[in-house]
């Protein structure tokens, strides 16, 4: 059996059923590399420039730890998912960059990902990809159908049981119904922007999430809103967008404001472009509606108790401000 | 109304050609103040931290220029993967934060583009195309003369025998198109400054070493953001090779890609093997300029402003490529000295000063 490897690392907690869905369709086996240490840290930033974001680095990490425990590396540049929607560059030039800066990894299955350029486009590339495995074009068709099936399976999940990606990827290994970790005391609401493979990084986000339930927080994230809402936020907010993960920066602060929650932590990666603009707009936004706003900034250098001390200031005001309105 | 626009190189030049002639009067057309550290200290106190170094440069451009009464404002806009597409969006917000209440006409400069320019000029005063079409032609041909003679400049400062001599050349003559009438003195005013330049005293020491300059548009072309980096590289006896600049620009994206014609294409063709598509900005041209002028060149200079995200794509992979030259990466942000860029020049000139000695040695023994 084919053995292709999937670092753990930026699209994998979005796609991961996907892809192992449509891999093990085509008789191959998917390896997946642990859950970021700081060894995989420290393997890729010593690889990449030094200025390359944190999540860049941390994939490098996962392919050099994949690299003799797979046949083939699977690689995506996903250039656009919609419209003229399109993803930022580390993303289009992320099978390159892994070529360049990590030679020794095996053979890397480079599927770019365009809608904009219609389904045509879109399908020529996955047989491309499943040529790698069978030169079957209907098995390969009905892969991906599969593999469509299970993406809105694992989505539909995390909205309907307010699961992180972590949790649902988890839940659908172990085949079983578990429930979400129930807060302590769940008097605050509070809404975590990000990118999925910030939020649930979590060597990089030093346990963000686990650490506010502990807190006893009720978190929201973009995963667990339905993607029609955030859009219609996104769009109310800053109009047409422009960024694949506008809905979840944006469209979730915007539907967050609008639905009332309260207090938004924003946690971005030092350095992220698209971040350093959209977090912008709704810090802007929650001024305007006073709602507390917490911009976390998360880099390799990044202490853990720094970040504990923001978190516990920030829920303190936050709860003493809601005994005062009360 | 009272327009205004961010600088970027010499556009000041241009723009003010183009308005002349579309009947905007002198009251109201707002020239920026030249970019200097108030306007980068006024973009870094307003601007979100992370935001890059052209974000925070045209914010404080526009800033001042919102302070001289421009109510009107002219900013790029794009539908690429970089950040550019947010500029407006973002500035127009921070200036209303500020009390301006400043209207933006921004231009895509992705799509559409000669369309686009003429939209811009339709906002501003009405369509009339007997009048915009020579006021477009007329300022083209000022920004193509500018180009013309900036590069004989580059190529002066490398070899003149009096340093300082070239840049004031280059001073006069961008004073004195700006003045320029008409497109017949603005032909004439080029053939003098070139011819100038050319006949300029030449050091008869001096052998330049080439390096090409390639990275993010704008702090490649702007000299307040790369600090005077190919004026500075002219001291160190360089000459300087740049393949972007504004008129290429604007000849191709404006009248020859709509044909088909792809100024890039042997470019990105050379990067092919290391980068395959498209990252965005200026990326692939980046990665495809130091393979396609691997032998020409003795060094390659790459600049980007800091947390660029196609440059860094190309960062990354540019050193793996099979050709073999020397790249200086240098980024650039508010908190970048002078100095230290200095010294970096400095190493990699003698690097490369030192590579052509030893591959000249073994050229001599060989030939024996």
């Amino acid at each position: 059996m084919v053995k292709v490897g999937i670092p753990r690392s930026l699209l994998y907690y979005q796609y991961y059923p996907m892809w192992r869905k449509f891999f093990e369709e085509l008789g191959a086996e998917t390896v997946v590399s642990p859950v970021t240490n700081e060894a995989i840290l420290l393997s890729g930033s010593s690889r990449t420039a030094s200025e390359t974001c944190l999540p860049v680095k941390i994939f490098v990490g996962h392919v050099l730890y994949l690299a003799n425990k797979c046949d083939c590396m699977f690689v995506p540049a996903v250039r656009s998912t919609g419209g003229k929607i399109y993803n930022c560059s580390k993303f289009l030039g992320l099978p390159d960059i892994t070529r360049a800066v990590a030679p020794e990894s095996p053979v890397i299955l480079d599927l770019e990902i365009d809608l904009s350029r219609g389904q045509g486009n879109f399908l020529k590339a996955v047989y491309a990809l499943g040529n790698h495995f069978t030169p079957d074009r209907k098995r390969i068709k009905a892969a991906l159908e599969e593999a469509r099936k299970a993406n809105l399976v694992y989505r539909e999940r995390m909205v309907s049981l307010k699961l992180t990606a972590v949790e649902a990827i988890g839940e659908e290994s172990r085949n079983g119904n578990v429930e979400a970790e129930a807060p302590l005391s769940s008097c605050l609401t509070i809404a975590v922007l990000g990118h999925p493979y910030v939020l649930h990084d979590d060597h990089l986000n030093h346990r963000l999430l686990s650490r506010l339930r502990t807190m006893g927080v009720e978190i929201l994230t973009a995963e667990m809103v339905e993607q029609e809402k955030l859009n219609a936020a996104m769009v109310r907010l800053v109009g047409k967008p422009h960024w694949t993960f506008e809905s979840d920066i944006i469209g979730m602060g915007g539907y967050c404001l609008e639905k009332g929650v309260d207090g938004i932590i924003s946690a971005s990666v030092f350095g992220c472009g698209p971040d350093s603009m959209m977090v912008s707009v709704v810090r802007h936004r929650a001024r305007e509606l006073d709602v507390p706003f917490l911009s976390l900034s998360l880099d390799e250098h990044a202490s853990e108790v720094g970040i504990v001390t923001r978190l516990e200031a920030f829920l303190d005001m936050i709860r003493r401000r809601k005994r005062i309105c009360v | 109304m009272r327009v205004s626009f961010p600088n970027f190189s010499n556009i000041h030049v241009v723009i003010k050609a183009v308005a002349r002639k579309l009947g905007v009067s002198e009251g109201e057309l707002v020239v920026p103040p030249p970019t200097t550290q108030k306007t980068l200290d006024l973009g870094v106190k307003y601007s979100p931290v992370e935001a890059c170094l052209p974000f925070k440069l045209t914010l404080g451009n526009l800033i001042e220029a919102c302070e001289m009464g421009a109510d009107t404002l002219i900013q790029a806009r794009g539908t690429g993967i970089c950040r550019l597409g947010y500029y407006a969006k973002v500035q127009e917000q921070i200036l209303s934060d500020l009390g301006y209440n400043a209207r933006f006409l921004t231009y895509d400069v992705s799509r559409n583009k000669l369309v686009g320019m003429f939209s811009l000029m339709r906002n501003l005063k009405g369509a009339n195309w007997f009048r915009d079409i020579p006021a477009l032609h007329f300022g083209m041909s000022k920004l193509f003369s500018l180009d013309r003679i900036d590069k004989a400049v580059r190529h002066t400062r490398a070899v003149e025998g009096e340093r300082g001599v070239a840049n004031q050349i280059y001073k006069e003559a961008i004073a004195s198109i700006d003045g320029a009438e008409n497109g017949r003195e603005v032909k004439r005013l080029t053939r003098k400054y070139v011819g100038r330049l050319n006949s300029v005293a030449r050091d008869p020491r001096a052998r330049p070493v080439r390096i090409g300059v390639t990275g993010e548009i704008y702090v490649v072309l702007e000299p307040f953001a790369n600090m005077d980096l190919e004026m500075e590289m002219g001291k160190l006896g360089v000459q300087v090779e740049r393949t972007l600049s504004l008129s290429r620009w604007v000849k191709y994206s404006l009248f020859l890609n709509p044909l088909g014609i792809d100024e890039w294409k042997d470019v990105r063709k050379a990067a092919m093997p290391y980068l395959k598509r498209d990252v965005g900005g200026d990326g692939w041209e980046s990665v495809g300029e130091k393979v396609f002028h691997s032998r020409e060149y003795d060094g390659l200079v790459h600049v980007a402003p800091f947390t660029c995200m196609p440059e860094i794509v190309a960062e990354n992979i540019m050193p793996s490529t099979k050709e073999d030259l020397p790249v200086l990466s240098l980024v650039f942000d508010e908190q970048m000295g002078k100095q230290g860029m200095i010294t970096r020049l400095e190493a990699f000139v003698d690097l490369l000063k030192f590579r052509r000695r030893s591959r000249e040695k073994h050229e001599n023994f060989s030939g024996c």
